[in-house]
């Protein structure tokens, strides 16, 4: 039995300790942001922060992040309520900047790779709220063990959700 | 049970019948929507009508009102990310029953038992007519109609504003009018529900007039989107059923290899897992997802299959393709637009240019691998879970396999990842799997493929070459352009699965197939320099290669991808064009504009001109070069009609001789759509495909040895990341006048490949005629 710490949640699972996180996640938790890209940590599609910090959950043993604060899509809201000392009447109902800014902006065409992209953005602005448009594009190329990849080819519309989910940011999210 | 009181009344071919009914006892009559098909179907049932299926002639199978005035609609078309049915499906609904876009609360998309007409996510506007506008102005009349008898005023004397009726100073809303009633209105309906195209609505009901429109031409939102952001949406990834196993299956060693023997699960370390043989079908299941990856991978490893090099090597494509391909078994196709004779004007040019060009094979490689659960019941019903682009299509496809009738088949559609094309003929590869595993061993099964599954055993959009002929006149304008494209036949449905167990599938790719299955090759990309005196253009198909060495018949399976077939002939017409342009000394985007004559292929043209700041002269740039270290830059142009829509698109690039490396700077599209229906969401559909075009350029080639495909993921197979994208500048013309809205999902992926390679030999004076432009094929042409 191993103890994780999900979303701001204790989570006790069954699993052998080299399962990947990622089914983990959806198959014992049922938090499905995280989605099947590649297994090899090529694609970033299912990203999820630890520590705050963007890992490929489909190469991350599930034993080595006990102890760790791993944070989905699912949790991003929370996330931001916690960071803005939001009520959790109120926290209930928002969501991070982040997916405002993607919904606002109709960012994803099928949407197969936004958790990672989304995850992507959190990590970036919590570390540099107001990136310029070369950092964005090193963010989401260079900054993890791989590109995050997007077959669509939603690039220009993230591009433009980072720059939007900053402003929300700076307004404190309205 | 029900009983009914008869009413009709005629409207335009159809008849439209009205039923009330009345429910035993004579409590309160119900409202449309609270009947629902299966009642009517039960009161009117038709042997067409298959099991499982809503009954197609029914209008409230497409479209339902509500008492409470809100609306639902359905549609067999499956979105997959370009939000036309969350969006421009909506719209157009609305201004046929002038509602407010809000009113349509709804959409019932893909799912084969809650769906009317089937067919694939393709050419969702169909050419301004798709089916759920018919089904939307065939209500209105019959809203109409109750409208006019409630409110004892004439049809024509009646006005609708936000779905309330006025006339005869009264009022009366669509809601009033359907609460407590059932309208029962029957249309007429043609097609195949099974097929590639499935069911069309036909009859010419009264349309809305263009100059009516109050919806269309507003970006709504597409509301999946924010269930998708806040992970609230169910994928096809996300379901799981009571007893479900995770499988996984162990491909062939070889695209022609037969099973030799398979590997026998090590229970010491994988205590649950099984193997399932199915003729050459091994499959690998386990309670959990972890086991299931593990034992098949041990599986694999203890797996024997024979050998086969039935296949020319990538190396070798175009030679295999030239010399030994067999190209006179199926039928050459002709250009519609063929006219006069290109060859004497070839022969007595002054000025002639000649050249062949080649594409590569491409992977749809969409960004998760196919996946798909499938529950066979004792009973025979068999549940498909799976995110798919003709759901049903691969109904009968899996009817087919199991020899049983697609009653018996429901698939229920989620979204996923997009696939471009791949399953628009019914299936992405582990459906049938799925069903032949779970029928084995009577529970759920989940089969997910790795990504190197998808890379080596899905299809692909088909590679191909062309040979070009254009004679310039004295005056440098085109006497004569002739063109033979050579395509492998580029829509194989067969259904992997079936292939490798050896049952019942479609036919292999063949001279003798219909539209889908011919070895045949259309002529896919409209003429559009319409004043050039004699055109001939010709297609030329044959067998998929390795399919006629293969034991099994599989070779390099071909399956159409966004722009299909034209994308193969647009790349090779328009680089040429640009080729030409430069032989004559003439400004490429000048030299087209010389030879269109439709009024809106000159409106893109000068549209994305202007737009792209292009400086106007001919090809090659002063001071092109093709050596050095400094990056030269270059900008090319590529003229598109597809689907109803003019597309013009630059690229603006750089390239540097001594690596070869290639950057798009800024890429300007211009698309003529007829009614722009949503700019805010075909904007970002084409920024999409403009990335996608990029990538098919610069990035795409599938490698393969004599044995099959060697990549095996994203290292090996690149596509662009975000920062390989340019400056992206979309032009959206609205064209009124044009009275239709034409497709803006697709194209634009086109455009970008002749555009680059025009811009390559602005800055280089040399020229690639083969895509991918990667760095090494790029630097070897520029020290040649």
């Amino acid at each position: 039995m191993l103890t994780l710490n999900v979303n701001g949640v204790r989570r006790e699972v069954q699993a052998a300790d080299d399962t990947p996180l990622l089914y983990v996640l959806r198959n014992d938790l049922q938090l499905i942001g995280p989605q099947f890209g590649c297994g090899l940590a090529q694609c970033g599609a299912c990203a999820v922060l630890v520590d705050g910090k963007e890992a490929r959950s489909c190469v991350t043993p599930v034993a080595s992040v006990v102890g760790q604060e791993i944070t989905t899509l699912e949790g991003l809201p929370a996330r931001w309520a916690k960071q803005k000392g939001l009520s959790a009447e109120l926290a209930k109902d928002t969501l991070h900047p982040v997916q405002q800014a993607w919904i606002e902006e109709q960012t994803p065409q099928c949407g197969f790779c936004q958790n990672g992209m989304m995850i992507k953005a959190t990590e970036l602005l919590e570390s540099n709220p107001h990136p310029t448009i070369p950092q964005i594009k090193d963010a989401f190329t260079n900054s993890g063990p791989s590109p995050n990849l997007c077959r669509c080819g939603t690039y220009q519309a993230i591009l433009e959700a980072v720059q939007h989910a900053a402003t929300l940011m700076a307004k404190g999210g309205k | 049970m029900a009983s009914a009181k008869n009413a009709s009344l005629e409207v335009f071919g159809p008849t439209l019948s009205r039923r009330q009914f009345v429910k035993a006892g004579g409590a309160l009559l119900v409202g449309f929507s609270l009947v629902g098909p299966e009642l009517l179907k039960a009161d009117t049932a038709k042997p067409s009508v298959l099991k499982n299926s809503l009954d197609p002639t029914l209008l409230n199978s497409w479209i339902e009102v509500h008492p409470d005035n809100t609306i639902l609609i359905r549609t067999g078309k499956n979105d997959f990310g370009q939000g036309t049915t969350f969006t421009a499906y909506r719209q157009i609904v609305a201004d046929e029953l002038s509602v407010p876009f809000e009113a349509i609360t709804t959409v019932v998309q893909g799912s084969t038992d809650a769906t009317p007409d089937g067919s694939g996510a393709f050419d969702f506007l169909g050419g301004g007519m798709p089916n759920i506008r018919k089904a939307a102005a065939y209500t209105y009349q019959a809203l109409l109609g109750l409208a006019s008898e409630k409110l004892g005023v004439p049809k024509d004397k009646l006005s609708v504003q936000d779905g309330v009726v006025s006339g005869g100073g009264k009022n009366v809303s669509y809601g009033d009018l359907v609460k407590n009633q059932q309208l029962k209105l029957t249309i007429p309906v043609k097609g195949e529900l099974t097929s590639i195209m499935g069911l069309t609505i036909d009859g010419n009901p009264p349309l809305k007039p263009v100059s009516e429109y109050k919806v269309i031409g507003k970006s709504y939102k597409n509301s999946v989107i924010a269930s998708k952001v806040a992970a609230k949406e169910t994928w096809a990834t996300d379901v799981r059923l009571p007893g479900m196993l995770h499988a996984r299956v162990v491909h062939p060693k070889t695209l022609g290899s037969i099973l030799v023997s398979a590997g026998q699960v090590d229970k010491t370390k994988f205590p649950n897992s099984q193997v399932i043989v199915k003729g050459n079908l091994v499959g690998v299941i386990a309670p959990t997802e972890w086991e299931a990856i593990q034992a098949a991978e041990q599986v694999a490893s203890a797996t024997k299959w024979s050998d086969w090099k039935g296949l020319p090597g990538s190396e070798k494509l175009y030679q295999h393709l030239r010399e030994e391909a067999d190209w006179t078994s199926a039928a050459v196709a002709n250009g519609e637009k063929n006219k006069g004779d290109a060859g004497p004007a070839l022969g007595s040019a002054k000025k002639k240019h000649a050249a062949t060009y080649q594409v590569s094979y491409m992977k749809h490689a969409p960004i998760g691998p196919t996946m798909a659960v499938a529950d066979v019941k004792a009973d025979g019903t068999v549940h498909i879970h799976t995110h798919n682009q003709n759901p049903q299509e691969l109904r009968g496809e899996i009817a087919m396999m199991l020899g049983t009738t697609a009653d018996h088949v429901i698939v229920h559609a989620y979204p996923g990842p997009g696939h471009y094309g791949r399953s628009n003929g019914g299936n992405a590869g582990a459906e049938d799997e799925a069903v032949l595993l779970s029928k084995a061993l009577g529970k759920p099964v989940r089969v997910q493929w790795m990504r190197a599954d998808d890379m080596q055993w899905s299809t692909q959009g088909s590679a191909g070459y062309t040979e070009i002929q254009i004679a310039l006149d004295e005056k440098g304008k085109i006497s004569a352009y002739q063109a033979d494209h050579y395509m492998p036949a580029m829509q194989d449905d067969r259904l992997i699965g079936a292939v490798l167990a050896g049952l019942p599938t479609q036919a292999a790719p063949n001279p003798k197939g219909d539209f889908i299955s011919s070895t045949a090759n259309g002529i896919q990309d409209p003429w559009v320099y319409l004043s050039v005196p004699n055109v001939t253009e010709r297609g030329h198909g044959t067998y998929q290669v390795g399919q006629k060495a293969s034991p099994i018949a599989v070779g390099l399976r071909d399956h159409s991808m966004r722009t299909p077939g034209q994308f193969q002939q647009h790349f090779p017409r328009e680089l040429a064009i640009s080729e030409a342009a430069a032989l004559a000394g003439a400004d490429a985007i000048q030299f087209r504009l010389d030879h269109a004559t439709d009024e809106r292929a000159i409106s893109v043209l000068k549209a994305v001109r202007e737009a792209s700041a292009w400086d106007t002269r001919p090809s090659p740039r002063p001071g092109a070069a093709s050596t050095g270290s400094t990056p030269i830059k270059g900008r090319g142009v590529a003229l598109m009609f597809r689907n109803g829509s003019y597309w013009a698109c630059v690229c603006h690039i750089s390239v540097t001789p001594s690596t070869g490396k290639i950057v798009v700077e800024k890429s300007t599209i211009a698309v003529d759509p007829g009614i722009v229906v949503n700019p805010a969401q075909l904007k970002r559909n084409v920024e999409g495909g403009a990335v996608m075009g990029i990538s098919h350029a610069l990035f795409e080639e599938v490698i393969f040895d004599q044995s099959g495909i060697t990549q095996d993921d994203w290292n090996s197979y690149p596509i662009p990341s975000m920062s390989d994208i340019p400056e992206i500048k979309v032009v959206l013309i609205n064209n009124p006048k044009v009275g239709a809205y034409g497709g803006g999902s697709e194209a634009a992926n086109a455009l970008a490949a002749p555009a680059i390679a025009a811009a390559f030999h602005d800055a280089t004076g040399k020229v690639m005629r083969k895509i991918p432009l990667k760095p090494a094929y790029v630097k070897a042409l520029l020290e040649t």
